[in-house]
């Protein structure tokens, strides 16, 4: 099956503080996201998680670079398996906590060779 | 993995860890604390169903929470914001940290936080907000929605309490003595938070059974700890207890007498009953008699009675009485009239009312009326009794509560 990378994007029209979960919030949102990793649970080849601080390995000295711009557009990545990238769509689509008011998730083919 | 084990696990961290921080920093920082174990919990939601639930989550948030709050105050002290002797070392929790993790010495926490959202310096509607905001962890719009006021409203409170807590004297350095003297407003609140829980004469009861649930926790945390055990803390608890014992038939007091004799009795949970007779017990062992010591003795004798006709309704009137001199409401007098009535017949009840002049917003409200058309009924006045009746299914606040009195009214 072809693996497909979900990056989880905070969309430029949410306000970027929006609404805090309240604990009770958290709780429904913790209980959902198990939920969903039973349900795809053979999909789910890499959890993934948030993504920190980078910094880019050139040929010249080590910068913070774009990456910045990187982590404030991505929230964090995991990667699935599918049959097809409508399939993918599906499975991300049903995912709590990435996909919510402010959020989305793109998600991308990883080729490989057949 | 494991899913946490408590429905309210992430409600309950929350006021263990603002608790425990409070202690640590001290309740002036209570803002940067909220916001570090917020944002401790998000990342518990974020990480612990990718991996593996951490061996003690406690723990794990504790330490997540108190960097943050050890950072963000760095920041202000560095920012010049904060002086800097609040500015904590960058030390992991130190070992005799990490025993404060012990069960016992969390509900010491707890209870600390308590007495310092009992502050007499604060009006009660703000104490209350702030004990469901920081003990309960509920957020401004669950509090509003739970104490049926805006979210404005709870903000206001919330924002004034934080203002004293941060200019006023810390509460982590609560002495013995003072804490002492706030007893009995923490006796107020705990009692508050159940009856807006359990007494209401609105709908929504699953939400607001979460109230009564929580003021059971806080109060057996006070009654777990040398500082909180007082003959009225034994009385309180009891009182809930005997209240809670006869959820089945719940309704708020006025109508829960007149309809308790509709009420299926063996529907009432014996082993809760007999929890509060023995707290009951114990209240007495001492010189105190308060309104919660009339309030449960009253809730006992229901308890104890095999019916309706066979309730001693002289110890209630007796109890009723007691309540009033402890706490005087025209409530308390309304209920000892029905508690009279069946005593000793409708015209003594009567006799009861006949001197009191009820405030205006007694006077409008169904329970004035219920229990005139209610009393007049019985004594044979049909024209007084059919006024009342209407003037009382007006007043209904909700649907159901108009569907009871019609049926009990006739």
């Amino acid at each position: 099956m072809p693996k497909y990378l979900c990056l989880q994007r905070n969309l430029a029209s949410a306000t970027p503080s929006g609404d805090k979960p309240s604990p009770a919030q958290m709780q429904a949102m913790y209980a959902k996201f198990n939920d969903w990793r039973e349900k795809f649970q053979t999909n789910l080849v890499d959890l993934g998680g948030r993504l920190g601080a980078g910094r880019i390995a050139t040929a010249g000295p080590t910068t913070d670079g774009p990456l910045v711009e990187v982590k404030e557009l991505v929230g964090g990545y995991m990667i699935i398996s599918a049959d097809s990238l409508e399939a993918a769509l599906g499975i991300a689509r049903e995912c709590p906590g990435l996909v919510r008011p402010g959020s989305g998730v793109e998600v991308i083919e990883i080729h490989s060779p057949q | 993995m494991s899913v946490p084990p408590d429905d309210h696990f992430f409600r309950h961290e929350y006021g263990r860890l603002v608790a425990m921080l409070a202690r640590r920093v001290g309740a002036r920082h209570l803002e940067t604390i909220e916001d570090a174990v917020q944002e401790a919990l998000l990342a518990a939601v974020e990480t612990w169903p990718r991996g593996a639930v951490p061996e003690n989550p406690s723990a794990w948030l504790y330490r997540v929470a108190h960097n943050r709050v050890s950072g963000e105050l760095r920041r202000q002290v560095r920012h010049g914001q904060l002086a800097a002797g609040h500015a904590l070392s960058t030390h992991q929790p130190a070992a005799e940290e990490q025993l404060a993790l012990l069960p016992g010495d969390i509900e010491d926490e707890l209870l600390r936080m308590l007495f310092v959202c009992c502050d007499e310096a604060l009006p009660v509607e703000s104490q209350l907000v702030l004990a469901l905001k920081t003990l309960c962890g509920f957020d401004v719009r669950e509090i509003a929605e739970r104490l049926f006021t805006t979210e404005g409203n709870v903000y206001k409170r919330l924002e004034r309490a934080r203002t004293r807590l941060r200019d006023g004297p810390d509460g982590a350095e609560l002495t013995g003595t003072q804490l002492g003297s706030r007893l009995p407003a923490v006796h107020t609140i705990v009692h508050t938070l159940f009856t807006e829980g359990y007494l209401s004469s609105r709908p929504e009861s699953a939400i607001r059974r979460e109230l009564c649930d929580e003021a059971l926790r806080l109060a057996a945390v006070l009654a777990s700890h040398p500082v909180g055990q007082a003959p009225e803390t034994f009385a309180l608890l009891a009182l809930m207890h005997l209240h809670n014992a006869r959820a089945p038939g719940r309704q708020d007091a006025t109508l829960g007498l007149l309809l308790l004799e509709e009420q299926d009795r063996s529907l009432w949970d014996q082993e809760e009953i007999a929890l509060g007779l023995a707290l009951l017990a114990r209240s007495t062992e001492g010189e105190v008699f308060s309104r919660y010591h009339a309030e449960a003795g009253i809730a006992a004798e229901h308890c104890l009675a095999p019916s309706f006709a066979e309730t001693r309704w002289s110890r209630i009137a007796e109890c009723y009485e007691l309540l009033e001199q402890a706490a005087p409401s025209p409530l308390h007098t309304l209920s000892r009239a029905l508690a009279i009535a069946e005593w000793q017949g409708p015209d003594q009840g009567l006799a009861v009312i006949e001197g009191l002049e009820p405030p205006a917003w007694l006077l409008r409200s169904y329970q004035w009326s219920v229990v005139l058309a209610d009393l007049h009924r019985r004594a044979g006045n049909k024209e007084l009794a059919e006024h009342h009746r209407s003037s009382a299914l007006e007043a209904a606040p909700s649907g159901a509560i108009r569907t009871a009195l019609a049926r009990r009214l006739g």
